[in-house]
């Protein structure tokens, strides 16, 4: 039984992999993308962005992965996700869209926690504004986000669980599926193992990050 | 022929005018200190001589040839700039020392990525000999958070130097530093003095500004308010405003 329940959480962890590994793949650039976009000196442009900033962290992910899984065939009548990985596809929009305004906030602290003078000393030694961002501004700016990516990283880990209310059978879902199927708990318990696994190997990449970058102030 | 020009130079941010018609020269190997009350728009004046600024009015002249004329939009591209800039270097009064990089590095860096060509071992060696100048041969491979900021601002001064300027501007250079440090400085800047490097201070240093410069403007509310030796402003002054300010300071 134990390596029933052991494989079957662990092709639950691959879904959540999945839906990690792809998340991050698209929101950590999207996210710069919209931390430009929140920074525009265009101010209508700069408005729009902070706008679905605001409603993107302001309802629950949870919310987000219903209405963008069930809302197309629902209200277009059109369900465009009816394809073999559609679920999952639908999953990773709306993790990605979700992950990139958390991450659009972080650069932005990062962005604007460089002080002006850092550039302006590259200015005037006559650098080029692509120079100066990257051999002035960006490891600054990395050092800076390291933390705090960390957080929502981990955070990350653990919200891949929430894929099941689309009925994606990941960790949590796949635990669960023995109480109905052998009236037994502690798989679900189990799952924590996972979810433990996974952080701590982020923790330890995080850590040897920062002491990598701790060389200077 | 003088090796900077500066005529009717206007600056204004929204309605305030910061500076109003800034005109003065400065002749090749002569160290000129500006003086004056915070916000008379020192500071302003060297930001729009670096280009860190865009003066609404004027001209800039290096050598007799026009490097900024307000009236002339077209020569505002940002490659332009770029290489114009490079006329002046200047030393922050927060140093502003890149904190990834090594003192030496901070040095070289900019050197570096404008001679591509260059053996970089030739260039390290100049950066060498800058740092020994300032008196920190021994701290050339240490980090800005590993040094005093007597020590940040000397190395900032090394990279200011590094790319050859023909005027190297400094913008309050011991405001932030403590007495102790303010000394360690100075002394560096006086020995460039002695060298004839041509400079601009922006000091509140008003003995160290005597002592050391060929020609002293003091400024009041964005203008020139008075300009001469240093015998013409701190000892004959001829304007009230110039003696009330001094006599603040001599107290």
């Amino acid at each position: 039984m134990f390596w029933t329940v052991t494989l079957s959480l662990f092709r639950g962890m691959g879904e959540a992999l999945e839906i990690f590994c792809l998340t991050l793949l698209f929101s950590l650039p999207l996210g710069l993308v919209i931390a430009f976009g929140s920074m525009s000196r265009f101010k209508p442009l700069a408005k729009l962005v902070n706008l679905i900033i605001w409603v993107i962290r302001g309802t629950p992910l949870m919310l987000q992965l219903l209405i963008i899984f069930y809302g197309p065939g629902l209200w277009m009548e059109n369900n465009i996700w009816a394809f073999s990985s559609g679920r999952m596809v639908a999953c990773i929009v709306a993790f990605v869209i979700n992950y990139a305004c958390y991450f659009s906030v972080i650069y932005r602290g990062g962005i604007e926690g460089v002080s002006r003078g850092q550039r302006e000393a590259g200015q005037v030694l006559g650098m080029t504004k692509s120079q100066i961002f990257f051999k002035v501004t960006l490891l600054q700016m990395v050092k800076r986000i390291v933390p705090p990516m960390s957080n929502e990283i981990i955070t990350l880990v653990k919200d891949t669980s929430l894929a099941r209310v689309i009925a994606i059978t990941e960790i949590i879902k796949a635990g669960e599926n023995f109480i109905k199927s052998d009236g037994i708990i502690w798989p679900l318990f189990y799952t924590a193992v996972y979810y433990l696994i996974m952080v701590g190997l982020l923790t330890i990449l995080f850590n040897a990050i920062e002491r990598k970058l701790s060389y200077f102030r | 022929m003088s090796i900077l020009e500066v005529c009717n130079l206007e600056k204004h941010f929204g309605d305030v005018e910061v500076l109003k018609n800034i005109s003065f020269s400065l002749e090749k190997g002569e160290a000129l200190s500006i003086i004056g009350s915070s916000g008379s728009g020192k500071t302003t004046l060297l930001r729009c001589l670096n280009f860190l600024e865009t003066p609404n009015g004027g001209r800039i002249l290096i050598n007799g040839n026009p490097i900024f004329d307000a009236a002339d939009h077209a020569s505002r591209s940002d490659e332009e700039i770029r290489k114009k800039r490079l006329h002046f270097g200047l030393v922050f009064q927060s140093f502003n020392l890149f904190p990834q990089y090594t003192a030496l590095d901070n040095v070289t860096l900019a050197v570096k990525l404008q001679n591509k060509g260059r053996p970089v071992s030739e260039i390290n060696a100049e950066g060498m000999a800058l740092l020994e100048r300032m008196g920190l041969a021994d701290r050339a491979g240490h980090y800005p958070h590993q040094l005093s900021g007597g020590q940040q601002q000397r190395v900032a001064i090394a990279r200011a130097l590094a790319l050859s300027p023909d005027i190297l501007c400094f913008d309050e250079p011991t405001s932030a530093l403590d007495p102790e440090l303010t000394g360690e400085v100075l002394k560096v800047i006086r020995a460039l003095a002695e060298q004839e490097t041509t400079m601009i201070i922006v000091t509140h240093e008003m003995s160290f500004a005597r002592d050391v410069s060929d020609k002293v403007i003091f400024m009041d509310e964005g203008v020139i308010v008075e300009q001469g030796t240093p015998e013409d402003v701190f000892v004959n002054p001829s304007s009230e405003r110039t003696r009330q300010f001094l006599s603040r300071y001599g107290e």
